[in-house]
């Protein structure tokens, strides 16, 4: 293992590495190409031009989409870190009564596939007038047990000393977590915070359940709904222009934050 | 002691104050978007929302007479917005409904879901207007007017526009695979068709084909196949008739076989295209509506020609050839706070001159009775002789039934046929014997105590 | 003594105060939908009409219903295929990534890129590679010579071609993971095989699959979720055709409950579907923490 690596690796990881790149490519240059010429292998053209950006842009609100989702996403994430902290300090270094209770059925509620709470939870909609509206999209979220098991996982590590001398100094547990937790808390608050993000922009299932007016739809809804609507009227260079469209702000976030999240999801998964 | 709890204290309402004031800024944003969708107006007068279709065409349409109507009555102020676009305009005004986010009138209702509409008790009766079946026997053929009763005897719905389904041909590729005639039956039409769908090129694969159509076993995609020329064959048979369930016919075995056969040649092309290909010359025909003859009209190439003919029929049919009308009515809400004003607007939208503007922006056929004879329409069917054919059909169509599950049964229909005749894996017998059966079980399931 | 009592009581406060939103948000959103769902199997709803108390009938009906359990099956065939792909190609491409290699984080951050994006995009993207006669994958296949393949077209490949699709988007993931356990093997237990004369293989199965065994359970668990869960794809890319090959159960759910309007069947569906993810996760736990 210590000898330096044969050619064939990188030629293995060469092929894997186009195998995964070069659809993306296709994709983009198939967007900047005219209808006829987009079932071609090539990513060469000599009519590149924005028309099926155009005609996105025109069919469908999607810059409004964009500033939906952003403004979701970051509420949920917002949210997420806020109570999944103050919620995982409570059970990570106060005692009560019923705290086990709690963490046992947060552990719980984890393995309950989301299958079955999906429909009450529209009814749930339905019946506090949330359907069609921001809270919908945003209040189920505002919640993430995963946050909560991560924030705690990582407070029970840190010293008690820290706390007992702001004990002595007057300071309440909400000053704790908020003085003393949060500034050495940078990697879980990303952590969760990526995940959160992700998983909130990513959504589909939800606001197709909960939105049907186009001025609330989030960005990944309204291009399946482009896509499966009929509006791209078998327009393939349309249809792929909105998926790159929705695809660039992650990317763009990815390029700057990319090794967060991939620490992110590694240590889901040891967490798990 | 005190101290402390000062310390306490203050910053608990610290934390507690961001917090409040994140949920304020969601309940700004909230009312903000009620407003929005709200009937409130600060100026004084009325404002309605109206729903459209969000095909492109209607939502022009919506928006030319929207306009018109505002210029001219400034205590009623219409304001107009396409249904949300989703899988189904029906999903979207049902969910509406259950969520109390209904506009006070949208033109897009399908009879075939209205069972479900008035059940949920979300429209307006029609008949509560002292004049609404004078006005409305003027306008539509009082037979045709009569399918559009509810169940309860009432009407809710105005009966607006239909699209016959009749098949386009492309004059070109006719000529040019030396098709002489216009095909009226099933063997007629498949003859052409052989003779059509053929390789121009050399490579071994076909390059044009008698016509295509979407595969998907989505319920509503077998109103152009198989549910027209169900129609067509039956001789003005629906599924239903009340509730019986009919289908289960000859008829119905002779449409699969028919069109097993033509996907077994594959003068049908299974593949999907890029772009439109009736316009790029690649299929010979199209079953279509007057929609689509807008679509062709406005995007054909130069020297395109191409003409109308009704659905083939079986070889032993004689007879007047039916066929079915996608029709699509206009309806009023129960959440309207504005019955009058909204009946009002209602009016306006099947007046004779509203009619014209639905001709002349969408091709579409309005549903009334005197579109051969009235002078207003006259210029109109001059500058576009191939309406003539659909506006003669349009008195020989036939719509949805309003059974409640329709669409699960066409569900189960579409399935069948998939397996029977894209697939061809099934006898056509069976496959309609299948979906008769699901379809009872269905009906059988969902049927109240 | 009474400072003592004060200060366990004040911190028993916080501890209800700032557990407080979790509870709330566990009886809501969590407790309510479960006691509900629950009570609306033994109903029919549509939603805009009033609920019928129907007993059993929704069970009578699910066991009869030959779709339901052929969407089950279907959600099967692709786990079927999914995982073993999955697990084959991401364990390959982590070793390849654990040797000393420069630009590793370049191909690492490569890899992962389909996972962060949209399975919209995905989807999308896909339904054009597929494409029968126009699709990336078939014209570079004709390029050599090779008969098209109807990768969405035809029953036979259309799930193999959706797993296929789901491998290619998570399998950034689960290299991370394995190279993260990958990288937790101590050196010396290979040095010292070396050394006793193990060859390169023995080496593999004897050491490396072992030492990853809980890294292999939590790949195998989270790609079974996943995979019951799949409804955007076959939604998007061919609706559940052709022939109900990719109808997967989550769609069924979904149709049954927002297409056609049977609320309390698609609850009962619901139900018995994550009781039967459940049983699943249960036996494959058992199975692999037994090796």
């Amino acid at each position: 293992m210590d000898k330096k690596s044969s050619i064939w690796v990188y030629i293995t990881l060469a092929f894997g590495g186009l195998a995964f790149a070069y659809p993306f490519l296709w994709m983009l240059s198939a967007t900047f190409k005219p209808e006829m010429e987009i079932a071609e292998i090539g990513l060469m053209s000599g009519n590149f031009n924005l028309d099926n950006y155009r005609a996105v842009f025109n069919k469908i609100p999607i810059g409004r989409a964009l500033l939906n989702s952003i403004f979701v996403s970051s509420c949920v994430t917002f949210s997420a870190v806020l109570f999944g902290s103050i919620v995982g300090y409570a059970l990570a270094r106060l005692r009560f009564f019923g705290r086990d209770l709690i963490m046992g059925v947060i552990l719980f509620t984890m393995v309950i596939p989301f299958q079955i709470t999906l429909i009450p939870m529209y009814i749930l909609m339905v019946k506090f007038g949330w359907v069609d509206t921001y809270m919908s999209l945003i209040v189920p979220g505002m919640i993430s047990t995963f946050g909560i098991l991560l924030f705690r996982q990582f407070f029970l590590d840190i010293p008690q000393d820290l706390i007992d001398a702001a004990r002595i100094d007057g300071c309440s547990d909400l000053a704790i977590l908020f003085r003393i937790f949060f500034p050495l808390s940078k990697p879980v608050m990303i952590t969760v915070g990526i995940l959160s993000f992700m998983g909130s922009w990513n959504d589909v299932l939800w606001p197709l359940i909960v939105v049907r007016v186009r001025e609330l739809m989030t960005m990944p809804q309204m291009v399946t709904l482009f896509k499966v609507g009929g509006q791209a009227e078998s327009q393939i260079g349309s249809q792929l222009a909105a998926a790159a469209l929705l695809a660039v702000p992650i990317v763009i976030v990815y390029t700057f934050f990319q090794r967060y999240f991939i620490e992110s999801m590694a240590t889901t998964g040891l967490k798990n | 002691m005190q101290m402390e709890n000062n310390h306490h204290n203050r910053n608990l309402r610290k934390i507690h104050i961001s917090v409040i004031g994140l949920f304020c800024l969601l309940c700004v944003f909230q009312l903000c978007e009620k407003r929005q969708n709200g009937n409130q107006q600060k100026n004084s007068g009325i404002q309605i929302t109206y729903w459209c279709s969000s095909n492109q065409d209607e939502i022009d349409l919506a928006q030319y007479l929207v306009d018109q109507w505002n210029m001219v009555n400034d205590s009623i102020k219409v304001k107009m917005q396409p249904i949300p676009a989703s899988q189904s305009a029906e999903e979207v005004l049902l969910a509406a409904i259950a969520a109390g986010t209904t506009p006070d009138i949208c033109s897009n209702m399908w009879p075939g879901a209205m069972d479900d509409f008035i059940a949920s008790g979300g429209l307006v009766r029609l008949d509560q207007f002292p004049d609404f079946v004078d006005y409305i026997s003027e306008r539509v053929p009082k037979d045709l007017l009569e399918t559009f009763r509810g169940p309860d005897g009432h009407f809710y719905q105005i009966p607006w526009k239909s699209n016959p389904i009749m098949v386009v041909y492309n004059k070109n590729i006719f000529r040019d695979a030396g098709v002489d005639f216009i095909p009226r039956t099933y063997s007629e039409y498949i003859e052409a068709g052989r003779k059509i769908t053929r390789d121009l090129d050399g490579d071994g694969n076909f390059d044009v084909w008698l016509s295509h159509r979407d595969t998907k076993p989505i319920w509503w995609q077998r109103f152009f196949d198989y549910y027209t020329f169900y129609i067509a064959a039956s001789g003005g048979q629906t599924l239903f008739d009340g509730s019986q369930m009919i289908f289960n016919n000859e008829s119905s075995v002779r449409v699969f076989d028919f069109f097993q056969q033509i996907y077994k040649e594959g003068l049908f092309a299974k593949t999907t295209f890029v772009g439109d290909a009736f316009i790029l010359g690649k299929l010979a025909t199209q079953i279509a509506g007057p929609w689509h003859v807008s679509h062709v009209e406005k995007f054909r190439p130069p020297g395109f020609e191409y003409g109308i003919f009704p659905v083939p029929v079986p070889d032993d049919y004689k007879g007047q050839v039916y066929t079915f009308g996608d029709f699509k009515n206009i309806s009023i809400f129960g959440t309207t706070k504005h019955p009058e004003a909204t009946y009002a607007f209602a009016k306006y939208l099947v007046t004779a001159e509203a009619d014209l503007k639905l001709l002349e922006f969408t091709l579409q056929i309005p549903i009334r009775d005197d579109l051969t004879e009235n002078p207003l329409f006259e210029d109109f069917f001059k500058e576009n002789p191939n309406m003539v054919y659909f506006a003669e059909q349009a008195p020989y169509t036939r719509g949805m039934d309003g059974v409640s599950d329709l669409k699960e049964i066409f569900d189960a229909i579409s399935q069948e046929y998939e397996a029977c005749a894209i697939f061809n894996r099934r006898d056509p017998a069976v496959a309609v014997e299948n979906a008769a059966k699901r379809a009872k079980v269905i009906m059988e399931w969902n049927r109240s105590r | 003594m009474r400072h003592f009592i004060k200060e366990i009581k004040s911190s028993e406060k916080s501890g209800y105060l700032m557990s407080m939103p979790y509870v709330v948000y566990f009886c809501i959103f969590v407790a309510f939908p479960l006691a509900f769902s629950f009570f609306l199997i033994f109903h029919k709803w549509n939603i805009v009409t009033p609920m019928e108390w129907v007993g059993l009938r929704n069970f009578n009906r699910l066991f009869h219903d030959i779709q339901f359990i052929k969407s089950i099956r279907n959600t099967l065939v692709f786990l079927a295929i999914h995982i073993p792909l999955q697990i084959s190609i991401a364990l390959f491409f982590a070793m390849q990534l654990n040797k000393k290699i420069i630009f590793r984080g370049f191909f690492r951050a490569l890899f992962f890129l389909p996972v962060i994006v949209s399975g919209v995009v995905i989807t999308i993207l896909w339904e054009q590679l597929y494409s029968y006669e126009t699709g990336l994958l078939n014209l570079i296949i004709t390029r050599f010579g090779f008969a098209r393949i109807p990768w969405i077209n035809s029953p036979e490949w259309a799930m193999p071609s959706i797993a296929i699709m789901a491998t290619w988007k998570n399998v950034g993931l689960y290299i991370i993971l394995f190279l993260v356990g990958l990288q937790g093997i101590p050196r010396y237990l290979y040095e010292a095989a070396e050394i006793d004369g193990a060859k390169p293989v023995q080496r593999f199965f004897y050491i490396t699959i072992p030492a990853l065994n809980n890294t292999m359970l939590l790949v195998i668990i989270l790609s079974t979720i996943g995979g019951f869960s799949l409804f955007i794809e076959p939604f998007v890319m061919t609706g559940g055709g052709p022939m109900n090959s990719t109808l997967s159960a989550m769609l069924y759910i979904y149709n049954q409950a927002f297409y056609f309007g049977h609320m309390g069947y698609a609850a009962t569906l619901g139900f018995f579907f994550a009781f039967i993810i459940l049983v699943v996760i249960l036996i494959q736990k058992k199975v692999v923490e037994r090796e």
